[in-house]
């Protein structure tokens, strides 16, 4: 499908330009200044500009994404909804299903411009049969947007406020996000509507802080609670222009937002959100860290050498690639000393599934290993010396090695099998 | 009515090319149709010892892209995980409709069938073999000179298995061996008479593979890739001789239509199937149709049209393999050697069965296949074999094909379902032959590492045969002496469905014999008709 992005360049644009065109579809950019790196093609488009973007033929959808987001190059809320209108007129006259990114604070008298401006456009929308999509509290990826500014807070103050009554958020990935945007362009079954994506369990906000802390920066904070009313009250006294200046309408926005019932959509979208602890990993996954270190220490164990990075990518991409989610985590001493990798390398196993499994992985971390020059040198001896003293040498030492810990085992065996027992699912 | 062609060729592996050969030159209109599967990855050109240890970017033909090895893994034959033959065992079962039920059914769509990824093994039956066939043996031994001067067979005519793969005038010289084979043949030329008493007998490989090169076909460089492809053409597949078909303007190809029905429209055959790229349905007519679609395949294809729900036996070797080490070679170098069969042996066992197998150079093959089934902790496996693999070879043993009990039956969805079993006899014998071959080896110094020999299961030796055996008076559901399907006339199977026996021996050049002398039939038979 050929995909025309509005404000492509921005925090969940990127990621949405970038999977899109994951998925084989024809992405296009448009937005007021080119990108950095030209991956799709790309056309103008400001919000500014009422006569805007020409739908060249061919294009399937449009998803704006394009708002005033910056406090300080203030757009009026009129040119902002007739751009949007216009840009629904063209899509209409030109059969492009139009799908607009609004905003969980979306209302008719949402305290900021910004909620009303999306509701205004939600309603245009709305009436010209096109689908409405209210993320929740977008994080993960680069650090930008809003989600970008909170951890920079998070990170620059040690100390962080705990409003009370918690105001709750629903958490969403960025990429989950955009996943869920290309399926509402996909499918041909949706009726036209409002679309809340977010997590179904909200979660107050300083816990969502809180977990930035921990997950995305490695750090703790201390939390300092702080009523609402007394907030709501400082901001009353500030300024229009104190207050766009520090960012305080969206507090605002943040104690007035209504909770969305996002299970429906999820279940009929399909998409499963993946955890807040796993999305703020910098790799976006803890699964896929847990997997590079599953990697190395495989690998190293086989190889008896540290493996390089394209060797450690190319394992995660073979399990990711082919393994059905299947609950497998070694315990952190095999990570952090591959050797002892020998005592669980037997083949009786209490669970004979786990079993496989690790053979599955230990066979894997063996192609990888040996599929490489490194691998010429371990498995083959090239450019070692070789004659019938290296060789025996060689088979004496591995039996011998081999012999100690089947020793080792035997004496650790019951150590390990409470270990097996009690870690559920893994070792 | 007039046909679309004179003949149509369904398969262009070995025995479909080896049957039009005699059609095309013959000024026949003939159409050749396959499965059209082409190979995405080309083979490896430098020798495999180098590429390890220099190319970074060797896990791509190795392992394979998106990790086909992996996917593989619990394949019988190392050459289904290479990424590079993939093209030839995809989509074969799926596109034919063929299931499987506790045996193991490969074939392949490719273009040239499964002579892209075989072992190259060639032999010629012998007197007695021949004369049960239900034609006179002349007419073969004819076929086996002419098809084995066009494909180019090397191996040694002054050996003590000269006369066990027949002697062949039109024969290169043997690719050369490596340290440790030589090493075999040398001592094993000292105690021959004792081991021929003991019923074994060893010899330089029969193989179709050039040590001289033929037109555009190099000779054998000796660089280990043999597993993962031959860049080179020194290997035979089919899709070498179609260049030379093709220079004929009344021959016609059609890749990418997989046939699935025959129907007979006045008297002329409609041959109906599926092309590959769009689904669509097409037929086409021809007074004859030459079966050569493998033996599953053409199997289907025939009891289908026939409507014969009766399950139909099967033949199929069993299958075994097993790891020698040679003690005086401890700590040989590796060097650049050539990958499939060096020496082969033939053993015999009770019962007046003979077992037939090759050894190999173990450079060619990843250690993965090996580590896996060493008995020890995977880092210590890896040093062990690192240590010792150098000085073994890997061999494999058949055992003739009447002991599979394997058989084939169409389903009333039109699919075909192929199970089997091993005969109770097989374990015995495989029992038998590990000992014989162990005594023998190790009388020339040689040991089959404890624990190494391992029978494979059943269908995994890809020999599948005799579904539709030849006879001289068939009943429904066999052929003619010339492979004609009784019941439909002008249907002839040409591939392994058509052979009445199957021994140990390699069958591929039997059966492009039979092809050749097969199709040199229908010529007769056409020009006779005059139609």
């Amino acid at each position: 499908m050929k995909i025309v992005v509005t404000g492509s360049n921005g925090y969940i644009g990127t990621r949405l330009v970038r999977l899109g065109s994951r998925f084989g579809h024809s992405m296009v950019g448009a937005s007021r200044m080119p990108p950095s790196s030209l991956s799709v093609p790309w056309i103008k488009f400001d919000l500014c500009e009422p006569d805007c973007l020409q739908l060249t033929s061919g294009v399937d959808i449009l998803v704006h994404l394009a708002a005033n987001t910056l406090p300080e190059a203030r757009i009026d809320e009129a040119i902002e909804v007739a751009t949007a209108k216009k840009l629904i007129g063209a899509a209409l006259a030109s059969k492009v299903k139009f799908i607009f990114v609004s905003s969980q604070t979306a209302r008719q008298d949402a305290p900021t411009s910004y909620g009303r401006i999306k509701w205004c456009i939600e309603q245009e929308v709305l009436a010209a049969g096109g689908w409405v999509v209210r993320p929740g509290q977008v994080y993960g990826g680069e650090l930008r947007g809003l989600y970008g500014q909170l951890v920079k807070i998070v990170k620059k103050s040690p100390l962080l406020p705990k409003f009370l009554p918690l105001p709750v958020v629903q958490t969403i990935h960025v990429d989950d996000l955009a996943e869920g945007l290309l399926r509402i362009a996909v499918r041909r079954d949706l009726k036209s509507g409002v679309y809340c994506l977010g997590s179904s369990t909200p979660i107050p906000f300083s816990t969502f802080l809180a977990e930035i802390a921990k997950s995305r920066l490695r750090c703790r904070r201390a939390f300092v609670p702080l009523p609402i009313g007394l907030v709501n009250l400082f901001i009353a006294q500030l300024s229009e222009t104190w207050r766009s200046r520090l960012g305080l309408d969206r507090l605002r926005s943040l104690f007035d937002l209504p909770v969305m019932n996002t299970e429906a959509d999820l279940d009929q979208l399909g998409l499963s959100l993946r955890p807040l602890t796993s999305g703020l990993h910098p790799s976006g996954d803890g699964r896929r860290r847990q997997l590079l270190r599953e990697a190395n220490a495989l690998i190293t164990y086989v190889l008896k050498e540290r493996p390089s990075n394209s060797m450690l990518r190319r394992y995660v991409r073979a399990v990711e690639g082919s393994r059905v989610e299947r609950e497998f985590r070694l315990l952190g001493i095999f990570l952090s000393y591959p050797i002892l990798l020998s005592l669980l390398d037997k083949k009786s196993w209490p669970d004979p599934a786990l079993g496989s499994e690790f053979f599955w992985r230990m066979d894997a971390a063996t192609l990888m290993s040996e599929s490489t020059p490194e691998g010429a040198v371990r498995f083959l001896g090239y450019g070692q010396s070789h004659g019938p003293l290296t060789s025996t040498l060689s088979i004496v030492n591995a039996i011998a090695g081999d012999a100690l810990w089947r020793l080792v085992r035997i004496f650790v065996a019951p150590i390990l099998r409470y270990s097996f027992a009690k870690v559920k699912g893994g070792i | 009515m007039t046909a679309n062609f004179d003949v149509i060729v369904v398969g262009s592996g070995p025995s479909g090319v080896s049957a039009a050969y005699p059609l095309v030159e013959g000024g026949l209109r003939v159409l050749m149709v396959d499965g059209g599967m082409q190979p995405s990855l080309l083979p490896p050109t430098v020798d495999f010892l180098s590429t390890r240890a220099h190319d970074a970017e060797q896990w791509k033909w190795m392992v394979g892209k998106n990790f086909h090895a992996l996917g593989m893994r619990d394949a019988v034959s190392p050459k289904l995980r290479a990424p590079s033959m993939a093209y030839v065992f995809d989509g074969f079962s799926c596109d034919n409709r063929i299931d499987e039920d506790g045996f193991i059914a490969i074939g392949s769509l490719a273009k040239g069938g499964l002579s892209n990824a075989w072992g190259c093994g060639v032999a010629q039956l012998s007197e007695d073999q021949l004369a049960d066939l239900p034609f006179p043996v002349a007419e073969m031994r004819a076929s086996y000179a002419r098809v084995s001067r066009r494909i180019g067979i090397s191996g040694s005519n002054d050996d003590d298995m000269a006369d066990y793969f027949g002697r062949d005038e039109f024969l290169q010289s043997p690719i050369p061996m490596d340290k440790p084979h030589t090493h075999l043949l040398h001592q094993y030329e000292k105690r021959r008479v004792k081991l021929h008493a003991h019923g074994f007998k060893l010899g330089r490989s029969r193989l179709a593979v050039l040590s001289t090169g033929i037109s555009d076909r190099k000779a054998c460089n000796l660089s280990s890739n043999c597993l993962f492809g031959c860049s080179r053409g020194s290997l035979y597949s089919a899709v070498y001789e179609l260049p030379s078909l093709r220079k004929h303007e009344n021959f016609t190809e059609l890749s990418g239509f997989i046939v699935d029905d025959l129907n007979r429209d006045n008297n002329l055959w409609m041959v109906s199937g599926k092309t590959v790229a769009s689904g669509e349905r097409i037929s086409f007519s021809a007074s004859r149709v030459v079966l050569a679609a493998g033996t599953l395949a053409t199997t289907r294809i025939v009891l289908n049209a026939l409507n014969h729900c009766h399950s139909v036996p099967m033949l199929s070797s069993p299958s075994a393999a097993f790891l020698l080490w040679l003690p005086g070679l401890l700590g040989t170098q590796r060097l650049p050697s050539f990958g499939l069969g060096q020496l082969s042996f033939a053993l015999s066992l009770r019962d007046n069965i003979s077992a037939f197998g090759s050894t190999f150079s173990t450079t060619g093959i990843l250690m993965s296949e090996f580590a896996r089934h060493i008995p020890m902790s995977r880092r210590y496996g890896v040093d062990l074999l690192k240590g010792l693999l150098s000085s073994c070879v890997v061999g494999n043993l058949f055992l003739p094909g009447q002991l599979t009990e394997a058989r084939v039956r169409l389903n009333s969805d039109g699919s075909l379902t192929v199970s089997g079993a091993y005969s109770d006899s097989v374990v015995p014998l495989m029992d038998e032959a590990r000992k014989k071959l162990s005594k023998a080896y190790w009388s020339i110094g040689a040991l089959i590492l404890p624990g190494s020999f391992t029978i494979g299961l059943p269908g995994g030796d890809i020999h599948y045969a005799g579904t539709l055996p030849m006879r001289c008076e068939p009943v429904l559901g066999e052929t003619s002496s010339f492979g004609e399907v009784k019941g439909m006339d002008g249907v002839y199977v040409v591939d392994g469905a058509c052979l009445p026996a199957l021994s140990a021996k390699s069958h591929t050049l039997t059966l492009m014999a039979n092809a050749d002398r097969i199709g040199r039939a229908i010529l007769i038979n056409i020009r006779g008709s005059g139609s």
